[in-house]
């Protein structure tokens, strides 16, 4: 649905984004993570059409964005910005109706309803923005980007400002459009957000340092760390052997039992499991030891930094 | 060009001055200033001091002078003559009036957008740039052009009840409807464009403000030149100002639309 060829995005002598190529799929969520500066808004404008990349291409279902197929393209694209940009001084409503209107909608007036009601800002339609909470005008500008019902949808920070039960409403509707086939990019620095929103990821530090699902990319980096609960004292000594001789690796003793790294944790597992039942380990609970995205973040921007 | 487009934005801008009325101010002002100030000049002062302007020397050369381009003047009393004299040169003041009004709305069109961040969100839109600066100008010109046309009713009706007999029948000429029909609109729309090309391009309402309000200088010097009798603008000078505005705003709108720098705007804003 959006593909991103070797773009690559100079301002005078400074490379903002550098040879990004990704792939965003009808029915995903694709997480734009990376830390302040590192090229997200400006990857985010080139796949809406707002700047055009120095060299590379983005294509749109088929379609490469050129200044002929720029407007056509922008149609099909809902954008929510870094910063709301809403008028303050009109309504709710006629914020949303101009867009509606600007998009081409046969039926506006139906497609602001339908908004409206998503964000549950019906009773708020005839209030001027400049009266709405922060949050408020974030969701306003959310159904703002999404008012032509889109096929692709662009997110920038859409959890910013947001409290926790409207971040939740955010996700859900995140994965309502993911139900619909819509082909979702949400930029984000927020390693949590990312998480909890995207199928996959990919991390940026103006060019494309990794990129794959949350799981994968730990997995990747860090190996999968296996926890071992154990009924009374561990052995530890003789379990410590047979977990190693059954292909494990960096085995501690914690205060509950063990934890290792397996690399390849769905032969692997079974097999050191095993062979700490044979050993006289009495195990209670096996569970995966899953490093925070965070860690593989930070892990990956230093390495991409040295 | 997208008219459906351009008449959606017109249409918004339209509702953001309805809803905050101030900035339509200036120029209900200078509407208002340019109907009551020729009363001012030709029938209160002179009734106040208890002397016709119809007696002052330098009046009589420029009305002499006048009646070869105006040859109805020769055929009305020396009072009326006068009279019929200063509030067709008056008229020359409703071109200016939603220029110098207006071009505050267009200076701070495109400053606006950037300043409350709504300009990006509308770039993501399938608008094209000279679709945005048409309505923009549009937008500013108006509402200026309705309350000048207000204005110009009024100043008639004034001319009708407080002139001498005759002066209005005088006024009311194909000149009169050219000058305020086609010149005027125009000329309001070439400048209002190129203060939209200087908003785009400045970073505060201010500076746009002071740079558009230079835009009024030329026709200040017609207003001045036609009431010192230094020169007279025909009906034909006017058609022909008339086309030569129009092709200006043309040329203004590719300028402004060259001038938008979408990336400059969207990455160095802040």
């Amino acid at each position: 649905m959006l593909i991103v060829e070797s773009v690559t995005r100079r301002f005078g002598e400074r490379i903002a984004v550098e040879d990004l190529s990704f792939e965003v799929k009808r029915g995903e969520v694709f997480g734009l993570l990376g830390p302040n500066g590192a090229g997200k808004t400006t990857t985010l404008r080139m796949l809406g059409g707002l700047i055009p990349p120095s060299s590379g291409r983005v294509v749109v279902n088929g379609r490469p964005f050129t200044r002929a197929t720029g407007s056509a393209l922008r149609a099909r694209i809902g954008f929510l910005t870094e910063t709301p940009g809403l008028w303050d001084h009109l309504t709710v409503e006629d914020n949303l109706i101009v867009y509606a209107r600007l998009f081409g909608l046969a039926q506006p007036a139906a497609a602001v309803e339908r908004v409206l009601r998503l964000f549950e800002l019906l009773d708020r339609r005839a209030d001027r923005v400049v009266l709405l909470s922060k949050g408020m005008k974030q969701k306003l500008a959310l159904a703002r980007a999404l008012v032509h019902d889109p096929e692709v949808v662009l997110l920038d920070e859409p959890t910013a400002n947001l409290d926790p039960q409207t971040s939740r409403t955010v996700r859900d509707l995140l994965q309502h459009l993911r139900s619909l086939g819509r082909a979702i990019v949400v930029s984000t620095h927020n390693l949590d957000e990312a998480e909890r929103m995207a199928d996959r990821v990919g991390l940026v530090s103006r060019r494309l340092i990794a990129i794959g699902e949350p799981s994968a990319l730990r997995r990747e980096m860090f190996g999968c760390r296996l926890r071992v609960r154990l009924s009374g004292k561990p052995a530890a000594g003789g379990l410590i052997e047979a977990a190693l001789r059954a292909g494990a690796r960096d085995v501690r003793v914690e205060a509950d039992g063990l934890s290792m790294i397996v690399d390849a944790p769905d032969t692997g597992a079974p097999a050191v499991i095993r062979a700490l039942v044979t050993a006289g380990g009495e195990i209670r609970e096996v569970f995966d030891e899953e490093p925070a995205l965070e860690a593989v973040y930070l892990k990956l921007l230093a390495g991409s930094a040295s | 060009m997208n008219v459906r487009r351009i008449a959606v934005l017109v249409g918004k801008e339209i509702r953001e001055f309805r809803a905050n009325p101030s900035v339509i101010i200036p120029v209900l002002i200078v509407v208002v200033l340019c109907t009551i100030l020729p009363f001012v000049v030709v029938v209160v002062v002179p009734r106040a001091t208890g002397q016709s302007i119809a007696d002052d020397r330098s009046m009589q050369q420029v009305v002499a002078a006048a009646t070869g381009h105006l040859p109805a003047l020769a055929a009305l009393d020396a009072q009326t003559a006068a009279e019929a004299f200063m509030f067709q040169q008056f008229l020359m003041l409703f071109l200016m009036a939603p220029i110098v009004g207006a071009v505050s709305l267009a200076a701070y069109a495109v400053v606006g957008e950037k300043q409350g961040r709504t300009l990006e969100p509308l770039l993501t839109t399938p608008v094209s740039t000279v679709e945005l600066l048409v309505a923009k100008a549009v937008a500013a010109f108006l509402p200026a052009v309705a309350i000048e046309a207000a204005g110009t009713v009024v100043y008639l009706a004034l001319i009708a009840a407080l002139g001498s007999p005759g002066v209005l029948a005088t006024l009311l000429t194909m000149r009169t409807v050219l000058l305020l029909g086609i010149l005027g609109p125009f000329a309001s729309l070439a400048a209002l464009q190129a203060a939209i090309a200087v908003s785009s391009r400045v970073n505060d309402a201010r500076s746009a403000q002071q740079i558009a309000v230079l835009l009024v200088l030329p026709l200040a010097g017609m207003l001045v030149g036609q009431l010192s009798g230094l020169f007279y603008i025909s009906t034909w000078m006017l058609v022909a100002a008339s086309g030569a505005m129009t092709a200006v705003w043309v040329v203004l709108v590719l300028l402004s639309v060259a001038l938008f720098e979408r990336e400059t705007i969207l990455t160095r804003w802040r």
